[in-house]
């Protein structure tokens, strides 16, 4: 959460003469970070972002606390003032005997510390000057003198402060229970919540919810001109109950974010009392009840043990054993017992934050500041350092893509519902957010190619004729188990490419990753692509992916013309398949004779390639050079290891060859 | 044609040539399979065949010699007409790799001279390695800063690599871990600058002996070897469940070196002289007990920050982070 906070407001609670900039800087360094300072004409205001664990310094007093110590550390004279901490019940002197109101408190834990008082007649008009200014300046609406006396007092000690009218609560009761389920209250802003129950609520003597406690009050029993009798009203409540109300009924007011991180009971009575002095002062009321203060429970001391010479080696530094008490000491810490092995009593504000050494050594290293560690690089050496080949092969894959003219794209893995009917698929079979931010932005990619036609599609202005684009991304796969499988793959789209030059491609890059792979007509092929002109790409007899001209239908889906050949590969099989150990053959020594040789046959030319790379052990090469329907044309380089090979046995090969393929 | 004939025309053909393809097709004509001196062999009677054999084979070497020699000459003539070498040349067609590819090899060159190992770990993970197990209990306000994507009550989409922590700690068993985690990551932030889906390098050293200066030693190598030899970090206080202590680490303005300022005025980049670079800490002794090591012998240190937001400083390409996933290849070519 971020708070704002005056200059002039932590000045009440901070003497020092540094400057608001050098305040802010030194604050940054060593503890809560100032993100920026607001210059107003009398005053400068601090945007201070207050980290989850340390809720007992979004106030001014907090700030004051820490910036006391760091000022310190710097030194630079400053000094903690108007510390509410002293404050006591005997400060309030002699109170009336009489009961505020009738107070029935149905679960302890629901409030750990309750406390109220009664004053009354309190001259009701607005609030000083300066007290309007700092509630401006903290993006609060000056209300009336009553009011703002309680947001004011939330801004010094980031304790959260009701007032009720209290001739509005019936019966003079008030019954702090759990809310049911189907309750209705609507707040002082307005708006009617139906509790989901179990929230924290307050009845009055007629049944009437009048407070969603540690969130808003409620609009019955608010204070306004005509008010004669008030009861201030401090707290503490169970932290996880108000997050829960806060987040379902979207309030997510000041005092919840300050009550849901668990504010210091401790702190409750001091800023009662503090409360009961400023509408004196500032309305004239007078307390005409006795002091409420129900507090069955006080927390118990806190001790953690600190060895000194621990957090030197933690920390890599040799901060002195006088530092670290006199650190911990000017934050609020109390150390017993002989170094190296302190026993640090923890300060009643820090009491849900403060468990471990660990976490005192931030608090000792932080304010002594984290600038002046030294920078060392770690001695420690693995002795296995492989990792998954996939790892490294798709950065192989990525560059001979590169090389062979495509351009890489990063595209979401988050997808709409149409990228999958785009394609002809169904969305079912893909995970789905519970929460998604759009509809755009709903499901997890199961294939690499929709985004990639979209991208296409996105570039169909530009004048390029030939467009070659790839994607290297994990896709999602749900499986009966309870995460899915992330699998590696590999896509490739072009435009302006024949098959033939995309299945080039391919090839070469196949075959630069070293991968044995043969093509054949596929079937069952996934439906973005035109059965007649899709082949199947296997590995070591296993399918590893597809390449194809795009269904015109998909195409169009995608307002894509022309020829769109598409490639989709499961590359975490391509890498497992892959020969990293790549063995070369010895270049022939003799001389080869080039030849060509055209064969009649009705079969898939791989096939015939296929064959005749095997016909003969003179065969070192053989290369495809063209069709004329069923004749196809080979050129094979013959050559013999041993000894140079003459024409008439290059002819003998030859028409064994033809023979064998009739 | 006679074998004189063959000679003088030859000559004056060849010496008449001015470019290397009329000598291929003059090679062709006199010395092919079925050129001009193959077939005044082939004329010739038997007899003659052995008067003549010597001189028709010399022939050939003549046509040969002069066939060089011409080409000699034409090189050299051409050689020395004046081109206007300036002119642009033709550029092959070429592929683009991702800024975001090349910073994930920068960033792993980068750690793997450290000693670091690369891993990944899923992007898709349950509560517990995600959160839970990284001391964030289910209803603890620190959940939300996280902005998660769910897929379930108990499955997310990552918005952070720190699930790769306990995952690494339970595939080693033992210390010493040193992994650098990179991967996808998400968060449920509607914004006009940011991306639901970037990037995360994750790093973690656990061993015995690990302290906070050897954190500071990491940073410093990587923020000096990715940004720059003049580049220093500085650690802040941060809060983070599953570090303790926690740390910012910020890196010095290349644009101000540091100062806040810019010929008198503050600096546009940074903030008084310092750039966030992102999370750090020593590795929480509850997330150590989780991944099965001992709090009290070892130690260690983890940070996890953003590959898109090192691109923008290192680059300057863009402070909208949505730049770098668009499908534009008028912008994606250029890199």
């Amino acid at each position: 959460m971020d708070i704002k906070l005056p200059h002039s407001l932590l000045t009440q609670y901070l003497d020092t003469d540094a400057t608001p900039k050098y305040i802010a800087e030194k604050l940054s360094l060593c503890g809560p970070t100032v993100d920026r300072l607001h210059k107003l004409e009398k005053d400068t205001v601090y945007d201070i972002e207050i980290i989850t664990n340390r809720v007992d310094s979004a106030s001014a007093f907090g700030v004051a606390r820490e910036a006391a110590t760091i000022l310190k550390e710097f030194k630079f004279h400053s000094k903690l003032v108007n510390d509410p901490y002293r404050l006591t019940k005997k400060d309030l002197r002699d109170l009336p005997t009489n009961q505020p109101v009738d107070v029935q408190i149905m679960d302890s834990t629901l409030v750990p510390r309750f406390a109220c008082i009664a004053l009354s007649n309190p001259d009701i008009k607005d609030s000083p000057q300066q007290t309007q200014s700092w509630l401006n300046a903290a993006d609060q609406r000056p209300l009336n003198n009553v009011i703002d006396i309680t947001n004011e007092l939330a801004l010094r000690y980031g304790q959260p402060v009701h007032v009720f009218d209290l001739d509005k609560i019936k019966g003079s009761k008030m019954i702090v229970r759990e809310s049911k389920k189907g309750e209705k209250i609507t707040t002082l802003d307005g708006k009617t919540h139906t509790l989901k129950g179990g929230d924290i609520v307050i009845e009055d003597g007629e049944g009437r919810l009048i407070d969603l406690c540690g969130i808003m009050g409620g609009g019955l029993s608010d204070v306004d001109e005509n008010t004669k009798n008030i009861l201030l009203f401090v707290q503490t409540y169970e932290p996880k109950r108000i997050r829960r109300t806060s987040l379902y009924t979207q309030e997510r007011t000041l005092a919840s974010q300050l009550f849901e991180k668990g504010i210091d009971p401790e702190l409750v009575l001091p800023v009662l009392i503090r409360g009961v002095q400023l509408l004196q002062e500032r309305t004239g009321a007078i307390i005409n009840s006795h002091l409420i203060d129900i507090y069955p429970q006080p927390p118990q001391t806190k001790k953690v043990s600190l060895n000194t010479d621990w957090l030197r080696e933690f920390s890599g530094t040799n901060i002195s054993d006088q530092k670290i008490t006199s650190i911990l000491s000017s934050l609020g810490f109390t150390t017993a017992n002989k170094v190296p092995n302190l026993a640090v009593t923890v300060p009643s504000w820090r009491i849900n934050d403060i468990n471990l050494p660990e976490d005192l050594a931030e608090e000792v290293m932080r304010v002594y500041g984290y600038f002046k560690l030294e920078s060392i690089l770690p001695p420690t050496v693995l002795t296995d350092t492989t990792t998954e080949s996939v790892l490294t092969d798709e950065i192989d894959a990525k560059h001979h893509l590169v090389g062979l003219g495509f351009t890489e794209i990063f595209n979401n893995s988050l997808v709409s519902a149409a990228s999958f009917s785009h394609i002809g698929e169904s969305s079912e079979r893909a995970l789905k957010l519970k929460n998604p931010l759009s509809t755009d932005l709903e499901y997890l990619r199961t294939s690499l190619l929709p985004s990639l036609l979209q991208n296409l599609s996105d570039n169909r202005g530009l004048k390029q004729k030939q467009l070659a684009i790839f994607e290297l991304a994990n896709v999602y796969l749900p499986k009966d188990k309870k995460l899915p499988l992330e699998q590696a793959s590999l896509a490739l789209v072009t435009k302006g490419h024949s098959y033939a030059e995309v299945k080039g491609y391919l090839e070469t890059l196949l075959n630069k990753l070293h991968l044995d792979v043969t093509f054949t007509p596929a079937e069952n092929a996934p439906s973005l692509f035109t059965p007649a002109q899709t082949a199947a790409v296997f590995s070591s007899n296993k399918l590893i992916g597809h390449i194809g001209l795009v269904n015109p239908e998909v195409s169009d889906n995608f307002s894509l013309t022309g020829e769109i050949v598409a490639v989709s590969l499961n590359f975490d099989l391509v890498s497992t398949l892959r020969q990293h150990l790549h063995h070369f053959k010895p270049v022939p020594t003799t001389a080869s004779v080039i030849e060509d040789i055209t064969i009649n046959s009705t079969k898939p030319v791989a096939e015939l390639l296929e064959k005749l790379k095997s016909a003969h052990p003179y065969i070192y090469s053989v290369s495809y050079k063209n069709s004329h329907q069923n004749n196809h044309t080979f050129t094979i380089e013959f050559n013999n290891p041993k000894k140079n090979l003459t024409q008439t046995e290059v002819n003998s090969i030859k028409s064994k060859i033809i023979k064998g393929s009739e | 044609m006679t074998l004189d004939q063959l000679n003088k025309q030859s000559a004056s053909e060849i010496n008449s040539a001015n470019s290397r393809a009329d000598l291929d097709e003059l090679k062709t004509k006199y010395l092919g399979r079925k050129g001009l001196v193959n077939q005044l062999l082939q004329s010739l009677p038997k007899e003659e065949l052995k008067n003549q054999g010597r001189a028709i084979n010399s022939l050939k070497q003549t046509i040969e010699s002069r066939l060089n020699k011409q080409l000699k000459k034409i090189q050299t003539t051409q050689s020395t007409k004046q081109v206007d070498v300036t002119i642009p040349g033709i550029k092959p067609p070429t592929g683009h790799l991702h800024l975001i590819s090349e910073a994930i090899e920068e960033i792993t060159d980068i750690f793997k001279t450290l000693g670091f190992v690369r891993r990944r770990y899923p992007e898709v993970d349950t509560d517990w390695y995600y959160a839970e197990g990284l001391n964030i209990p289910k209803d603890h306000p620190a959940r939300d800063d996280q902005e998660t994507f769910y897929i379930s009550d108990d499955v997310v989409l990552t918005a952070h690599t720190s699930n790769g922590q306990l995952r690494e700690m339970e595939r080693m068993k033992t210390p010493p871990i040193k992994m650098i985690n990179i991967g996808k990551t998400y968060r449920r932030q509607a914004s006009n600058t940011h991306n639901p889906m970037f990037h995360q390098f994750e790093g973690l050293l656990i061993d015995k002996g690990i302290n906070m200066t050897h954190l500071v030693g990491v940073s410093n190598y990587f923020a000096q070897q990715y940004f720059g030899k003049d580049r220093v970090i500085r650690l802040r206080p941060h809060h983070f469940q599953f570090t303790e202590p926690s740390f910012e680490v910020d890196i010095n303005c290349h644009i101000c070196k540091g100062t806040g300022k810019v010929e008198g005025k503050r600096c546009k980049v940074c903030k008084g002289g310092w750039l966030e670079l992102g999370g750090a800490g020593m590795v929480h002794p509850t997330v150590l007990k989780n991944g099965g090591i001992d709090p009290k012998k070892y130690s260690g240190f983890a940070f996890g920050w953003g590959i898109e937001r090192v691109i923008m400083m290192k680059h300057n390409v863009t402070d909208n982070l949505r730049e770098l996933y668009t499908s534009d290849l008028r912008f994606l070519q250029q890199s």
